[in-house]
């Protein structure tokens, strides 16, 4: 007793004297202003739109505590380690330590006393949060996830960085040391270690995924305790040691010997723990590597396809057990001796059988070799039923996807969210496609091309049985009867689903179609948000059906749509072989809890803020108008375009696109295949699903960065398609190079066939073989019958080849003309490819009124000044109008007509060298009609591309061999301590107006010189320390006018500037003032200054020098009283 | 109770030898030791609060190693150090209440009425919720014998416990010393202030340079120095002449010259008048003399 009498004691002034320090009021204080404010910004009535922590009830105490733990590691830190000092310092210390305690009761008091004061502030700070919670109106209240969180994230956090700082101090003996050694750790762990080694290194659970569902739990027990044991025990270790090593006399050998115990015990738990940690992380990667090898040993074997599938399942807790009667095809060329398929490998086969006769079988890894006994011959088919029984593991389902979450972020605000697969918990199921829960005739991953997938429209039956209350939930109408649920789609998928959770059904008839929503109970907050569209609802869904159904030129091919609500840990990783996401099944979206990581579905909130813009725009709408208005917004985000991307540090923080309808109208009712190329599939399926998106703006609009599909072209330049996807790229960069390459080929297939006529036989030609497989041979041979050509052979070149065209634009010219007493308009202009392979780029033409409020810019268009229109507001958008192709080396007259006056034509140069891809052309200066004028609406052949305008000039630009960068040596201190150059830097970024680059960064806009890549390069204004040079071989001596190239992009951002303010003088300057070139000549080197603002928009003079050495040098410095410097061409004008 | 101190030695890491093997022996009572700084008083304190190990040697409490059975004798102990000043963020009754819970304690209110009773006793009561920090310098040693006194131990270990309080304090201080005695408490008083032992000890040591140079009552030490103690009536130039040869005890000026006792082993001559020793005279005729003899023979 005296034992807990004395840490009692010990504790209570040590949480007393803590409370009274300065530092801890200071903390406490701050704290509970901040996160108070928080509270009320985050989940108050009054506070503003953050669903996605609102829709998780449990969102409440983990952001208090994970905001809190950090600033709360660091506290206890600093008081930790002043116990230790405060004690020596302290001569009246000696008296306590003279009393009748042991060392350890002592230092357990000690720790005691820091644990349960900040548990304390914990506590108030969590009950602001309740509050919040309980006051809430579209938020549920999860009381026990705050006890939880409590003893997650702060005990083994305040625990572990005690024990650490006590020993640390005992050791070091000095508390700033101490101080700075901790406080390294706890950055070290916020930046770096955060997610490394399994978050075995996270002591404070800064990255460790936490987010509880409301539906499933953590859903990581498992690791989460592991885990935070890990810590608790170690800081319970080292508070052990603390005692051992303390400066006071021991009480006795007993307490000595007990202390001693105590450490290893908690050593042992510790050890126990980090095993346990490390050994989720190791297993999952053995898993998954088991899976990719067992892949690799039969992605070369022949799998039959299976037509029908009749699924029995019983749920048996975290268990199924089931049988699959399947009937198969073989549509190999070669006969099949053994029936192979796919099932989850926890999943183990009981039994196989044919017609009664049991089969023998091998099962290796996840992979079944049924052995029928017989040969399948081409076009035969089979029946068999496998039978089998267990759980299911989620590492088999993205086995190229390591659970990373720095490469993969998954998170609600700054909460991370743990990735699930599949779930199979006594009340809660989800078994997608993906997990192979049921025979599947295929490899969910190819290793040697990874791009590669087999897909098989089944006809599925699926019988379901669960425990009493709970309801299942699959493809198809469903019926129930004795026990079990029943489904029988009326399509074929190519893939099946089921759920089993506590639903709640709605359904709602609208067109054909009949919508499910199956939701938990609770969860369906948007009826009352959304309450003014009930009547309306049908008409409103059918509507966006056929608006989905125009843009993508097919009907929506199934007879249901279920909406079915999911843990929010259910998601699925990107896959090489197609852009559609798990989340998306056929005729089914598993949608996230409370739609919680969706953009846009804090309806009440939405609905309130634009309530409140209303009143301020003295607008007047009805409260219908402003839900519509908002749940359109949601639906279009969420299912059609899904543009509403938040990045960090260039990584998606939110995925709409796992969401998007796109794959009901391709990737679910059609299939191309090839087993030559194999990403024939995922190519088609890129470009048919694309969405009509705008163009992904740069950050905050001011400075526009590279488009996807000029990145994909960058990707392209270093290395062929097939180059591309061997390297398995990461994020979006396949995407991008599927959507380039997708692009071209049908840009062939209409420039070959008629742009018209081949998407109305193409759209025909899909419907008419849906729910089919079509190897490309057989629609090779198709379109050459129908279309007279072949594009085949093209598809050597356009995967293995990695040369780029490049095309270079000049002499625009438009006219009014008068062709049978109509006024039509004459659009020419030339078009050359001066590389070695031939190439497509495409036109559209933009008509309509004037282009109000739009600003226009300059940019150089085959030698001469054009101004281009940089926002296309105020016109109306058509289609492609043209597609051209253009043989290497090969020069075109172009020629359009159009009925309406043009305003703008766009250039989509697709796959080519050219940067920017989209070159967007104003077409002014229209000349006067002119009667009887013919019309040219084709393409003309030149003999030779248009020459340059003056045949003595010399240009090198900032892409040419003559220009230098010089040694990208860093000039910020620190990075030229640790060595730190940017030679192997060339990516183009946007300009960005803070932490300027203290090296030259190429840059892309339209506004620069260049023959294909329109860039410049730019730095950070300075000493003239760093410098660019031009560099060029002078043909003969004699007299030079010199030229600098200065571009003004008409986005650019001025500083000190006034929005909206188009008044010149309150306008800010430009980021780049002064610019200063050294001139290399006979005459020696002469410094010029070029003010960026009174320069010419293009070519400036720099003077006229006389040049007789082989070679002429222009120098441009960094020095300048500007913020930037940019460097882009330097040209050279032989005078007469 | 019997304490007795065997062969005890000090040995510090820097080589200096603060105790020297110090053997002693007393009871129930106040036992003083007595020396000037640096003869080592306090590591003896220190030992024998179990704040530190001696180098060799032992101290039995009825028997029993101290070293050896550390809980035991915390439990019956109370101590004041010499330094007592600096304090955590507690009030005067905090900081008596925490030594008075790990004094075991542990009814609440019990503890609370004997705070307030040695408060009281102390002179502190007024300031009970002062933060200790913001005590007078007095104060805060009123406030540290206090909290060696709380849960009744019946050992007490006071070093320099008079050091820093006023004549009425000190007397205070004294009679509370003497009051315990009575209770079957050992207290053990380390001073250099002769006047805490003469009036209080029953049983003394002397240290000097971490050696017991006298050991018994503070009587004996008295009796020793009988007959070495004289007043003399001096002229200046005498008295100038008699500082030169003679150990000074008191200089009292008076008319046409000064009153001055001294210390000598004979009688200095000028008319020199014996007078009766007290324990200050005793202390200085002892380390003046008796130990500048040892030393020198």
């Amino acid at each position: 007793m005296s034992f807990l009498h004395n840490i009692r004691t010990v504790a209570q002034y040590e949480s007393r004297t803590l409370r009274r320090s300065w530092f801890f009021r200071l903390f406490s204080v701050g704290g509970l202003v901040i996160m108070t404010f928080m509270n009320i910004g985050l989940f108050s009535p009054v506070g503003g739109d953050s669903w996605g922590l609102q829709a998780i009830s449990s969102s409440v105490p983990y952001v208090n505590l994970y905001l809190l733990n950090i600033g709360q590691a660091i506290v206890v830190i600093f008081l930790a380690a002043d116990f230790l000092r405060r004690d020596k310092k302290l001569d009246t210390s000696e008296v306590l330590y003279t009393r009748s305690m042991s060392n350890l009761e002592y230092i357990l008091g000690k720790t005691w006393g820091i644990i349960r004061l900040f548990l304390f502030l914990d506590a108030i700070i969590l009950s602001i949060g309740l509050l919040m919670n309980i006051i809430s109106t579209d938020m549920s209240v999860d009381l026990l996830s705050y006890l939880q969180y409590l003893l997650i994230i702060c005990v083994p956090t305040i625990v572990f960085s005690l024990g650490v700082a006590f020993v640390l101090m005992q050791v070091i003996r000095n508390q700033a040391v101490t101080f700075m050694v901790l406080l390294g750790y706890a950055a070290l762990d916020m930046f770096y270690l955060y997610y490394r080694a399994g978050w075995i290194f996270d002591y404070m659970a800064f990255n460790l995924p936490l987010v509880k569902s409301g539906i499933a739990g953590f859903g990581n027990s498992g690791l989460i305790a592991n885990q935070r044991l890990l810590y608790l025990f170690s800081g319970f270790a080292l508070v052990m040691v603390t005692a051992l090593l303390f400066k006071r006399l021991p009480q006795s050998k007993l307490q000595r010997v007990v202390t001693t115990i105590l450490l290893i015990l908690c050593s042992i738990g510790a050890i126990f723990a980090g095993f346990g940690t490390w050994n989720t992380h190791s297993a999952r990667i053995r898993d998954k590597k088991q899976v990719i090898e067992t892949n690799r040993a039969f992605e070369n074997r022949k799998f039959p396809v299976i037509e029908t599938a009749s699924i029995d399942l019983v749920h048996k807790g975290k268990t199924i057990e089931a049988s699959a009667s399947l009937t198969i095809a073989n549509e190999n060329r070669e006969d099949l001796e053994t029936y192979l398929f796919s099932l989850n490998p926890s999943l183990r086969v009981t039994g196989i059988e044919s017609g009664n006769r049991a089969l023998e079988f091998k099962r290796t890894g996840h992979i079944i070799e049924a052995l029928p006994g017989k040969r399948l011959a081409h076009g035969e088919k089979d029946s068999l039923k496998i039978s089998y029984t267990g759980a299911v593991n989620e590492e088999f389902c993205y086995p190229d996807y390591s659970e990373s979450s720095k490469s993969n972020p998954y998170m609600i605000a700054m909460l991370v969210i743990n990735k699930r697969q599949a779930f199979l918990t006594d009340d809660f199921v989800l078994l997608t496609p993906e997990s192979h829960w049921y025979p599947v005739a295929g490899l969910n991953y190819y290793p040697s091309d990874p791009a590669r997938i087999k897909v098989d429209f089944t006809r599925y039956k699926l019988r379901v049985k669960s425990r009493d209350g709970l309801t299942a939930v699959s493809q198809g109408r469903v019926k129930k009867d004795e026990g079990h649920f029943s489904f029988a789609p009326e399509e074929p998928l190519t893939g099946l689903t089921l759920a089993i959770g506590n639903y709640m059904i709605d359904s709602l008839k609208a067109g054909s179609v009949e919508y499910l929503s199956y939701h938990f109970p609770g969860n369906d907050y948007y009826r009352k948000s959304l309450s003014a569209l009930k009547d309306t609802l049908p008409q409103l869904i059918s509507g966006i059906m056929r608006d989905l159904e125009t843009d993508f030129s097919a009907r929506y091919p199934f007879s249901t749509l279920s909406l079915v609500e999911v843990p929010v840990q259910f998601y699925s990783f990107p896959r090489m072989s197609t852009q559609t996401r798990a989340e998306v099944q056929p005729a089914m979206v598993l949608l996230p809890e409370k739609l919680s990581t969706l953009e846009g579905a804090g309806f009440g909130k939405r609905i309130t803020r634009q309530k409140k813009r209303m009143v301020r725009n003295n607008e007047v709408l009805t409260d219908k108008e402003i839900q519509l208005r908002v749940f359109q917004n949601f639906v279009q985000n969420t299912f059609i375009t899904g543009e509403q991307f938040r990045y960090r540090n260039g990584v998606a923080w939110n995925e709409p696109v796992r969401y998007r309808l796109g794959s009901s109208f391709y990737f679910f009712k059609n299939n191309f295949w090839s087993d030559e190329f194999p990403v024939i599939n995922a190519v088609f399926e890129t470009h048919l699903q694309k969405a009509k998106a705008p163009e992904q703006s740069g950050f905050f609009g001011f400075s526009s960065s590279l488009t996807e599909n000029d990145q994909a072209n960058l990707y392209l330049k270093k290395a062929s398609f097939r180059d591309v996807l061997a390297s398995n790229p990461l994020g979006d960069t396949l995407r991008q190079v599927l959507t380039v390459k997708g692009d071209y080929l049908f840009n062939l297939f209409r420039e070959k066939a008629g742009i018209d006529k081949f998407d109305i036989w193409f759209r025909d030609y899909m419907n008419g073989n849906r729910f089919r497989s079509i190897n490309i041979a057989d629609l090779n041979d198709t379109i050459s019958r129908k279309f007279g050509f072949e594009f085949y052979p093209f598809l050597e070149d356009w995967f293995n080849r990695k040369d780029q065209p490049g095309f270079s634009f000049s002499r625009l010219t438009a006219s009014e003309i008068i062709v049978a007493d109509r006024t039509r308009y004459q659009i020419t202009f030339v078009a050359s490819n001066a590389e070695a392979v031939s190439g497509l780029f495409n036109i559209s033409v933009r008509t309509g009124a004037d282009a109000g409020g739009r600003d226009n810019a300059s940019i150089n268009f085959g030698g001469e000044r054009v101004t281009i229109s940089v926002q296309g507001r105020g016109m109306e958008a058509s289609d492609i109008s043209k597609i051209v192709m253009l043989a290497p080396h090969e020069t075109k007259r172009i020629g359009l007509v159009t009925d309406a006056q043009p305003r703008e034509i766009r250039i989509n140069t697709l796959f080519s060298m050219n940067l920017p891809g989209v070159i967007a052309l104003p077409v002014s200066n229209i000349s006067k009609k002119r009667e009887n004028q013919a019309e040219f609406d084709g393409e003309e052949l030149l003999a030779s591309p248009p020459g340059p305008a003056n045949s003595h000039e010399i240009i090198v630009d900032n892409e040419d061999p003559g220009f230098s960068r010089g040694e990208q040596q860093a000039v910020i201190p620190l990075k030229r301590l640790l060595g730190i150059n940017y030679n192997g830097r060339q990516e183009y970024q946007e300009i960005r107006m803070w932490n300027l680059p203290d090296y030259w960064q190429p840059v892309v806009k339209a506004e620069y010189f260049g023959k294909y890549i329109l860039s410049a390069v730019y730095t950070t204004g300075g000493k003239g320390d760093k410098s660019i040079s031009w560099t060029t071989p002078v043909p003969s001596p004699g007299y030079y006018n010199i030229y600098c190239y200065v571009g003004k992009p008409a986005d650019q951002v001025r500083i000190g500037s006034n929005e909206g303010d188009q008044d010149e003088e309150n306008r800010g300057h430009s980021p780049s003032q002064d610019m200063h070139y050294k001139v290399y000549s006979d005459e020696g080197v002469e410094e010029i200054t070029v003010d960026y603002d009174n320069a010419e928009n293009g070519w400036n003079l720099l003077g006229k020098y006389r040049l007789t050495s082989d070679s002429a040098r222009v120098v441009l410095t960094n020095q300048s009283t500007g913020r930037v410097v940019v460097g882009d061409a330097i040209r050279w004008v032989k005078a007469d | 109770m019997k304490i007795e101190i065997l062969g005890l030695n000090k040995i510090y890491p820097n080589g200096n030898h603060a105790l020297k093997d110090i053997n002693l022996e007393f009871g129930t009572g106040m036992f003083g030791l007595l020396g000037p700084n640096g003869a080592g008083k306090s590591s003896l304190m220190r030992i024998m609060v179990t704040l530190m190990k001696p180098t060799s040697g032992t101290i039995l409490v009825d028997g029993k190693d101290i070293q050896k059975n550390r809980k035991e004798l915390r439990q019956m102990l109370g101590y004041l150090p010499q330094d007592f000043r600096f304090f955590t963020a507690l009030k005067t009754w905090e900081f008596l209440d925490y030594s008075g819970a790990l004094a075991g304690m542990k009814n609440r209110k019990l503890r609370v009425s004997e705070v307030d009773r040695l408060l009281d006793q102390v002179g502190l009561l007024e300031v009970r919720d002062r933060m200790a920090n913001k005590l007078s310098g007095g104060m805060k040693r009123r406030l540290g014998i206090a909290q060696a006194l709380i849960g009744n131990p019946r050992i007490i270990v006071v070093d320099e416990p008079t050091t820093g309080l006023d004549p009425d304090e000190r007397i205070r201080f004294r009679n509370i010393l003497s009051q315990l005695t009575q209770n079957d408490v050992t207290i053990i008083l380390s001073t250099h202030i002769v006047g805490d032992i003469s009036s209080t000890c029953q049983g003394m040591a002397l240290l000097n340079r971490g050696e017991v140079v006298f050991s018994g009552s503070p009587e004996n030490l008295v009796r020793n120095a009988g007959g070495h103690v004289f007043r003399l009536n001096l002229s200046t130039e005498q008295y100038e002449s008699v500082k030169e040869r003679y150990n000074i005890i008191s200089t009292i000026p008076v008319d046409n010259g000064w009153e001055v006792q001294v210390v000598s082993d004979d009688p200095p001559g000028f008319n020199a008048i014996p007078v009766i020793p007290n324990i200050e005279d005793a202390y200085v005729y002892f380390m003046e003399h008796k130990i500048k003899a040892t030393i020198i023979d």
